[in-house]
This record gives C-alpha cells, structure tokens and sequence, in this order.
C-alpha cells in the first residue's frame, strides 16, 4: 500500500509483491494483538464476555478519532487539536440536546448534526490554514487546540452539561450479542475509511500526496483541496466521537477530551501508519486501537500499579515504532 | 502539551506585567492565584471572589488562573509578576505543594502579606526554606472520611470496596486517599484496589469497568471527586449492577444531584468552595490592615451531603 500509481503505470506484476506486502505489514500488527490477548487470557475473568464488552467500549471512542487521525497523517500532516474540538463539538450538542420544548427524538438528531458541523467547522479551519499558507499542520492544530478548549470552556462557563434524554442515555449502554452498539457504529465508520482509502480514486491521491506532494501536484491533482478535505474527514470523526461520548458518560464538559489526540496518535502509529505520510491503513489503526484497548484493560486485570501501566504502554508505542522500522525493511526487500 | 503550556503560560505573565502601574494608590491590592479556572470549582471559587470585591468595595482584586490542573509555571509567573506590581497582598491557591514555595518565600520577603488557601504548602518543603505560612482551608483528609464513613456505616464491617484516586502528587489527592483510608480502618472494611483516574469522567469509566471486572464481588466505591462519581456512577448502570454498588464521592457539584436524588450516590462533600477564596482574601486583608500574623491551620468548613439534602 505504500506504492502510488500517481506519477507511473504500475506493472501487473507488482499489484502481487504489493499485497504481499499489504498482508505482512498488517499481520505483525496483528501477531502482536493476538500475542497480547494469549498473554493476558491467563488472568481471570480477561475472557469473560462482559471484560470483552467493557474492552470494545473503552476503545470505541479513541477508535473514531483515530480513523479520521489516519486520513491527515497519511498526507503527512498531524491534528493536535481532536481532544479539544471533542470537547467543544460535545459542548454544542449538549447544549442544543438540553434546550427546553424540545421532542427529545429530535434533540438528539439536531444535537448530532451540531456536533458533526462544530467538527466540520474546525476541519475545515485547520485544513484550510495550513493549506493555504503551507503551515505546518503540528501549529495550526496547536493554535485550534487551545481556540476549541477556550470556546468550549466560554460556551459553558466552565459547567458541566447533563440531563440528556432518558433514551439518548440508554443508547449509549446498548449491546448487540455483547457487542457494544458504540462499536459497531466506528466498525462502519471503519468499514468506510477501508472504503474510501483503497478502493476510491480519492484515497489513492491521498497516499500519492503523502508519499510525494510535488508529484501529485505535478500529475494534475488539486493538492489544497485534498489537505482541506483530509482534514475536514477528521472534524466529522470528532463530532462523531463527541457524541458517541455523550452516549457513553451521559455528560458534556468543556474539560473532557484532554490528552485524547495522543492516544488517537498512539494508535494510528502501532497500526503501522507512517508519521510522514504516505503509509499505512484503516485496518492497521483498528488494530491499533484494540492494542491500546487491550493493554489498558489487561494490565488493570493483573493488578498492575498505576505508574507500572503507564510506562508499560509507553514502552509498547515505541516497541511498535521500532518493529515498524524492520518491516518497512522487511518488504523493501 | 508541555509546549502549548509554555507560550500559554508566557502569554499570560506578558499581559499581567504590562499594566502594573495602573492601580489606584488608596485601595489595597490582592493578587488572588487560582487553580484551573476550566473547573467549575474553582471558577464559582473566582466568581465568589469577585462578588466578594464588589461587596467590600475596599480592595482592588486581580485574579489569574491556570489553563489545565497541572500547569505550575502559570502560577510561578503569576506571583513573580505580582510581586513586580508591588501589590499588597497575595492569596494563592497551589497546585503544587512544594514547586510555589520559593516564589511565595520571594513574595513574603518583599513585604507582601501571603495567604495559602485550598491546598496547604509541603510543612518539609516550608521549613527548608525558611518560610513560615498559615493554611487556611478545609480538611480534605477529615472531609473524605466523613464519606468513607458514611459508605462503612451504609455497608458494613467486612465490605468491600474500591478507592478512585485523583492526581498523583497533588495534595488534596493525597488527603483525600488517606480519610478514605482511615474509614476503612475505622470501618473495618476490605479495601481490594485502589487507582487513580486522574480527576478525569471517561478516565473513572474505564478505571472502575476494569476494576469492577477484576473484582466482581465490589460493593462499594470512593471517589476522590464528582467528576469522577459520574463515570464510576455510569459504569455500573452499564454493569446492571445499580442499587447493589454504593459510592461516595467529593466536592458536590451540580452535575451529581439528581444522582443523589436517585440515590446512586450515597453521599458527597461539600467544602463550600465558592466562600474559600472570599474568606482567604478576609484574613489577608485582616493582616494587611494591621492585624495580627495568621499562624498554624485555620480550618475552614466541611459538610457531608446525603440524598435527604436534595429537594
């Protein structure tokens, strides 16, 4: 996948050595989750079919920010602002969902379409000012992080938001065959980015554009237009997760989300997506994601100190990094 | 982060310095040092301040507070500039206990008359450097177990329970850890875990579902804050496990009273944060009218909060 047929006609014969590829690059992340999962199943109740449910729940949230955190960093850009523009984008629909007179039915349903517009909103800002005068997205989405905080924090005073509707509450706690209602939503979500990134003209720009700026440009391509888009692709995953995130905790606060791009970037990099663009995959950020899941949730089950749990993840990020570097070697050969 | 705290924290001590000259000569100035103003406790703290102003009428407030929980510089900054403006007094609320004591031994050797409110000072941390201050504020340690109280008189000898912890290493974290340790002593509970989650919602979700995993005998929870109660409160809805898992928490806020209302929380405490600054700013100006040194802790007051206090 870390191929482009931008500038070149790919020979027949390639599309073989990049499956190939494809296949080993994912299965390593794989291996690695389901080495994981063996290692923890040896402590009680891990297997349990509430801990699996519990499991998808937590990761359910991180897994939606991280598919839109996929599509900027595979143009080689970066949103530091998704924690932030959760917050303000889940602001804005707790505030459109307690407004009086309201059928909750349509509450809810104004509250998602705000929520999903306030992270278009930002998308769109952050993808149009570093496009538009080359600034490194790491600034613009530094400057939007402390722009979304600060509204959200203006837009409540500060207050936390509660009182959602009673059926809004319950949705957030639905499972399907013990699988969380939440996660099958970003499983579809998911389904969609695979979609779009691989099997879409559109996606395949997108690696072009990470892989080689100047030669998507030179092959025609409206570079701005897909910077502003990839980062606009973000803003709804966020106002997705905002909501998802209300139905999980019933609550919207100007100080929910902090530190929630680290971890959205945490996964998008074990899944094997390249920081510089170019590289890596929807699937790859699932698994990702689940990792993150999983080691949380595990290591709490073993009885593992908090301080413990802390360093032990961040070991696996740069574990993840480094075994990232050997199989880029791997199918380069 | 580290770096949006930097130019965020630069930002803020360029804005306080620039109009240090500007205060009217006959009314005392106090330099009122907040906690994150993005938490509703101390931003009705500030709100009570400047109320408080308003209705004294006889001191000029100036107020700065912190962008997140955690950030230290801001408050360095914020004292360094205030003892620049030469005000008279400055009431500080740290959010860490041993990192403000130096500016704060600058400030009081300058002559300005120094009020520690919320979170005391590190007594080690004081002594070594040679400063001397009063604490005035309530007693997180005593607040947490009149809670933890409350949950072993509900439960009983022998329950067991969990501790949700807030911050590592913030102070009022630590007091609070240790009431809810005393009421497990005093109670004669069986404590199975105890983890933090960071004073966070979403964080005390995940925490406590995994917790509740590990241990599915729990019967009941202490929750260092509100915020905390509410995704604690939450994960046990999804748990189906309502009405059989007690839980305590602190600090009262507005989002858990119709929990209390419903009776999923058994209790909370409230510290009557919205006055704590308004009286700090009282006692300083008390001293810098003359009156006499403030010594030791002057405590201030502390209320359990059960369901039958909800209309």
């Amino acid at each position: 996948m870390d191929t482009t047929d931008l500038t070149t006609a790919q020979a027949g014969s390639k599309t073989i050595a990049t499956t190939t590829k494809t296949v080993l690059r994912e299965a390593g992340i794989g291996i690695a989750l389901i080495a994981l999962i063996i290692v923890f199943s040896f402590t009680p109740h891990f297997l349990s079919s509430s801990n699996v449910t519990n499991i998808l729940t937590q990761v359910t949230i991180n897994l939606v920010l991280s598919i839109g955190m996929t599509f900027v960093i595979l143009i080689g850009g970066i949103d530091l602002s998704v924690g932030s523009v959760l917050s303000f984008c889940a602001v804005v629909a707790g505030t459109v969902m307690t407004l009086p007179g309201l059928d909750p039915a349509v509450a809810v349903f104004l509250a998602t379409i705000s929520a999903i517009v306030a992270g278009i909103g930002f998308g769109l800002l952050n993808g149009l000012i570093s496009a538009w005068w080359a600034i490194p997205s790491f600034i613009v989405t530094l400057g939007t992080l402390n722009i979304a905080r600060g509204a959200a924090l203006q837009v409540t005073n500060a207050s936390t938001i509660y009182s959602f509707p009673a059926a809004f509450n319950a949705f957030g706690s639905q499972t399907f065959y013990g699988i969380p209602l939440l996660f099958l939503i970003a499983l579809v979500l998911v389904a969609i980015g695979w979609f779009v990134l691989t099997k879409t003209v559109f996606g395949r720009v997108l690696y072009g554009i990470g892989n080689n700026e100047e030669a998507a440009r030179l092959a025609g391509h409206n570079v701005f237009f897909y910077k502003v888009a990839a980062f606009t692709i973000c803003g709804v995953l966020v106002g997705i997760g905002a909501i998802i995130y209300m139905a999980r905790l019933n609550i919207a606060s100007p100080i929910i989300g902090i530190g929630f791009e680290l971890n959205a970037i945490a996964a998008v990099i074990i899944g094997g997506t390249s920081l510089s663009g170019g590289r890596g995959s929807i699937v790859g950020t699932l698994l990702g994601a689940c990792i993150i899941g999983v080691l949380a949730n595990g290591l709490i089950l073993l009885g593992l100190s908090d301080f413990m749990r802390q360093m032990i993840t961040g070991f696996v990020i740069i574990l993840a990094v480094i075994l990232d570097k050997y199989r880029e070697r791997l199918t380069k050969a | 982060m580290k770096f949006a705290r930097f130019i965020a924290a630069s930002l803020l001590a360029g804005t306080l310095a620039m109009p240090a000259a500007s205060y009217a000569a006959d009314k005392p100035v106090v330099g009122l040092v907040m906690k994150s103003l993005a938490n509703e406790f101390f931003k009705n703290m500030l709100e009570g301040a400047k109320a408080h102003e308003a209705k004294r009428g006889d001191y000029t407030l100036k107020a700065v507070g912190m962008q997140s929980e955690t950030d230290v510089e801001t408050q360095i900054n914020a004292i360094e500039s205030f003892i620049t403006q030469k005000v008279d007094a400055i009431v500080v609320a740290p959010s860490d206990s041993r990192a403000l004591v130096p500016p704060i031994k600058r400030a009081v050797d300058a002559g300005i008359t120094v009020v520690n409110f919320d979170v005391a000072l590190d007594d080690k941390a004081k002594q070594e450097a040679g400063l001397k201050l009063a604490f005035v504020g309530p007693d997180n340690r005593e607040g947490a177990k009149l809670a933890g109280d409350a949950l072993a008189k509900k439960l009983g000898a022998g329950a067991k329970v969990v501790i949700i912890e807030g911050n590592p290493g913030a102070d009022n974290a630590a007091q609070r850890k240790l009431g809810f340790m005393d009421s497990v002593t005093a109670g004669k509970l069986d404590l199975l875990d105890s983890r933090t989650a960071h004073w966070e919602t979403e964080e005390a979700n995940t925490v406590f579902s995994n917790m509740l995993t590990a241990h599915p005998d729990i019967q009941g929870v202490m929750a260092a804050n509100d915020s905390m109660v509410l995704g604690v409160v939450k994960a046990i809805e999804a748990a189906g496990k309502t009405g059989k898992i007690e839980v305590v928490g602190f600090d009262n806020i507005p989002a858990v009273q119709p929990l209390l209302k419903e009776k999923k929380l058994l209790a909370t405490v409230d510290q009557f944060g919205q006055q704590m600054a308004a009286n700090a700013i009282d006692k300083a100006l008390g001293v810098v009218a003359g009156g006499k040194p403030l010594e030791g802790w002057v405590k201030t007051d502390i209320k359990l909060v059960t369901s039958d206090d909800v209309k």
